[in-house]
């Protein structure tokens, strides 16, 4: 348990190898945002039929660089009605969860530097994943609080609904997450990076329901099309950022790329076997690394692909779908993943092993469950659609 | 190092208690609270008790605060309060009489030299971190086996929550309402 | 405990960086506010409402349903953690406990609590003021010159 570097007690090497892993950890996510802006805009143009930022060094990739700088040159504002205290506090709320979130991510194996056995990790808490959802419940307060402070109509309304937004699909994502904790039996990040093997990924033992829930639910949560809902430009300008200018939105959208990259990141590590992959023995220390770092690119490359496909969903649609679809399709296949790993170590349902027999009645059994499961929620849905239709009509409405 | 740990995060804890009760804003207030339940989270860790402190992060700061921002902004109530009211007659001075005696039934028992009660010594399920075991599997082989009852027992407690929520928010179907009467209000 | 050192270490690398990119940005960036800058945004046009004081109770019904299903996700996460020890009387205490948080699911679904459609209203939503819906406010009289640096409307 834990990083093996703090097992021999603490001197000056082990705080100097943590600040240095530390300092890592901050230059990779800073380049990373860099790097994701201007891959994000290059390939979407692709996608579009255009050819994207091409100025500012070869094939623009300087471009995010030249707009880092350019914002310390803007001129920061702050609304007249704005709450000044607390609409100076809320970027650092959005920044530091966004930075932090990361630390624990396995990003390859076990290195040794001077005589030091370390994780190329940067922090194995006990807690584990919680942490992650811990870091994602303080964001909500740099959001919230940045539309609230602003003192203006816009960032208001977006800054409710998009804290709304978040703590309706934390619950859908903490069950998805959970699911995967079920697999390992720990809530550390690494031992689940461990328990799946080269090709043996949670994605498939968990059934890749899970792991939709995720992708969708972490989504929502970072707010990336279509789940964007939070900058609906028609409806909201800017969103609950709206009143920032300079260094401050800039912050801002560094947090929520930032954000991006972590998810895609957790995905990576709780379905898709983290950094594990071929060994190949020529340095092998490398390739762990390697493979994390392709596994990551391909997701935060899909993200740009939801970006450019689908359409913004609406308000009602969204909460919807995180209420009423996700939440019961996580919890019902939280149970059944157990009752499928129970029902496996006792033999069920007869104690002894007749092998696809025992499986097949457990399955049978899940499925008359999931009938009465899901044909009472569809019932539910049916009846609380009605009421609502009634009450639109006694308020003088028409539900469109 | 743990009394560091624990003289920093008991003056977060303080520093939080007091903005709460001294700012006059209801916003500033809540985020003070945050503060002071972030403190708390740092004191279970430096107790080993990992899972509650994670816990107390996920369920008070990023639920329930967030439910007290909500109610904040659905009563408007975002202005500095006007003190000179008080709303519930005799509300402050029984607000003085509870907030001595709770301190009172901290104090007691520190005066009687009963430290174990206050100190967690006296659980009857053992220290929160022993050996390699890890902290959650720890608390929850006493939650799954001989505290079940209280478990269950908790998730019906959160059924009557639910249903006390639709009813404190949700208006009965069938009275009578003309047009749009919330919206008419000035 | 020890666990935790470099994640304290990256609160507080964050937290300077934040800190050191506002310095920053106070000594290179320009400092000329102007009234029309600072003013509320409003897409060019005067602000004539103030934000909204008060939401809709949705907000706080959906808060507090949250507040419920945060707490029951949370008590996964030990079962989750030890349920292959507790075999299958971990597993039927734990389906309990979901039917009790799969009907308190129902009731709220049935009652139509996290129903967010859209109303399309018949007549104007009633407390408009007079001056919003006038004749008078075209999109002349709206406007904001910005560059004398005044929040009255145009003459």
């Amino acid at each position: 348990m834990g990083d093996p570097l703090y097992a021999h007690g603490i001197d000056l090497a082990v705080v100097l190898i943590t600040i240095l892993k530390v300092i890592l950890t901050f230059l990779f996510l800073l380049l990373g945002v860099l790097l994701y802006i201007w891959w994000e805009r290059k390939f979407i143009s692709d996608l579009q039929n255009r050819i994207g930022p091409d100025r500012a060094g070869p094939h623009g990739i300087l471009q995010s660089l030249a707009d880092g700088i350019k914002v310390f040159f803007k001129e920061d504002l702050a609304p007249t009605e704005a709450d000044r205290r607390v609409y100076r506090l809320a970027p650092y709320l959005a920044a530091v969860p966004a930075f932090s979130a990361f630390a624990i991510i396995p990003i390859g194996d076990k290195i040794s530097i001077a005589g030091h056995q370390t994780y190329l990790q940067l922090a194995d808490p006990p807690i584990g994943i919680l942490f992650l959802l811990a870091m994602s419940s303080i964001a909500v307060y740099g959001v919230f609080l940045a539309g609230w402070s602003s003192g203006s109509k816009y960032p208001l309304l977006g800054s409710v609904r998009a804290s709304a937004q978040m703590i309706s699909y934390e619950a859908a994502m903490s069950l998805a997450v959970a699911t995967a904790v079920l697999a390992t039996g720990s809530l550390s990040t690494r031992a689940i990076f461990v328990h799946q093997s080269v090709w043996n990924w949670n994605l498939w033992q968990l059934g890749v329901v899970p792991f939709g829930i995720y992708m969708v639910a972490a989504t929502a949560e970072v707010n990336r099309p279509p789940f964007d809902l939070v900058e609906a430009e028609q409806e909201l300008v800017g969103g609950y950022m709206t009143e920032y200018a300079g260094v401050r939105f800039a912050l801002y959208y560094l947090a929520e790329f930032m954000n991006t990259i972590t998810v895609s990141a957790v995905a990576v590590t709780l379905f898709l076997g983290g950094p594990s992959g071929p060994h190949i023995n020529f340095l092998p220390a490398l390739w762990p690394v390697v493979w994390f770092f392709l596994k990551l690119f391909a997701f935060v490359s899909f993200y740009v692909w939801l970006r450019a496909t689908l359409p913004r969903l609406r308000y009602d649609q969204l909460m919807d779908l995180g209420w009423k679809r996700l939440i019961p399709l996580a919890l019902y296949w939280l149970l059944l993943i157990a009752a499928l790993r129970v029902g496996d170590d006792a033999h069920w349902p007869w104690g002894v092993n007749h092998g696809a027999l025992n499986a097949i009645t457990v399955v049978a059994a899940a499925a008359g469950a999931g009938v009465v499961f899901f044909g009472g929620l569809g019932a539910a849905i049916r009846v609380g659609a009605k009421r609502v239709e009634e009450e639109t009509a006694r308020a003088g409405g028409v539900r469109a | 190092m743990d009394w560091v740990v624990f003289v920093i995060s008991a003056i977060a804890v303080l520093a939080g208690a007091l903005g709460v009760v001294t700012s006059r804003n209801p916003v500033h207030a809540a985020l003070s609270l945050v503060l002071t339940l972030f403190g708390i989270a740092v004191m279970f860790v430096e107790q080993q008790a990992n899972f509650l402190a994670v816990v107390q992060v996920i369920v008070y700061a990023g639920a329930i605060v967030v439910l007290f921002l909500f109610v904040i902004m659905l009563l408007g109530v975002d202005q500095a309060e006007d003190l000179e009211v008080e709303p519930l007659v005799g509300q402050r001075p029984a607000a003085v009489g509870v907030g001595v005696a709770g301190l009172a039934a901290l104090l007691l028992p520190i005066a009687f030299g009963k430290w174990q009660w206050l100190s967690g010594q006296a659980s009857v399920a053992g220290p929160a971190h022993s050996g390699t075991e890890p902290n959650v599997n720890r608390l929850a082989n006493a939650l799954f086996t001989r505290y079940l009852l209280p478990f269950e027992a908790t998730s019906v407690l959160l059924v009557i929550a639910v249903i006390g929520a639709v009813v404190l928010a949700r208006r009965p179907l069938h009275t009578e309402r003309q047009g749009l009467t919330a919206r008419e209000e000035p | 405990m020890i666990d935790y050192l470099p994640i304290l270490a990256m609160f507080i690398l964050a937290g300077i960086f934040a800190g050191v990119s506002f310095f920053a940005s106070r000594l290179l960036a320009p400092q000329r506010p102007t009234p029309a800058k600072e003013a509320p945004y409003e897409c060019g046009i005067v602000p004539e409402r103030e934000p909204a004081e008060r939401f809709p109770v949705r907000f706080y019904l959906v808060a507090m349903i949250f507040i419920i299903f945060d707490i029951e996700v949370i008590f996964v996460y030990p079962w989750a953690v030890i349920y292959r020890q507790l075999r299958a009387f971990g597993l039927w205490e734990f389906v309990l406990f979901a039917v009790a948080v799969f009907v308190s699911f129902v009731y709220l679904i049935g009652n139509g609590a996290l129903d967010w459609g859209p109303l399309r209203r018949m007549s104007p939503v009633a407390g408009t003021p007079e001056s919003m819906r006038s004749a008078e406010r075209t999109a002349a009289t709206t406007v904001r010159r910005v560059d004398v640096g005044t929040q009255e409307p145009a003459a």
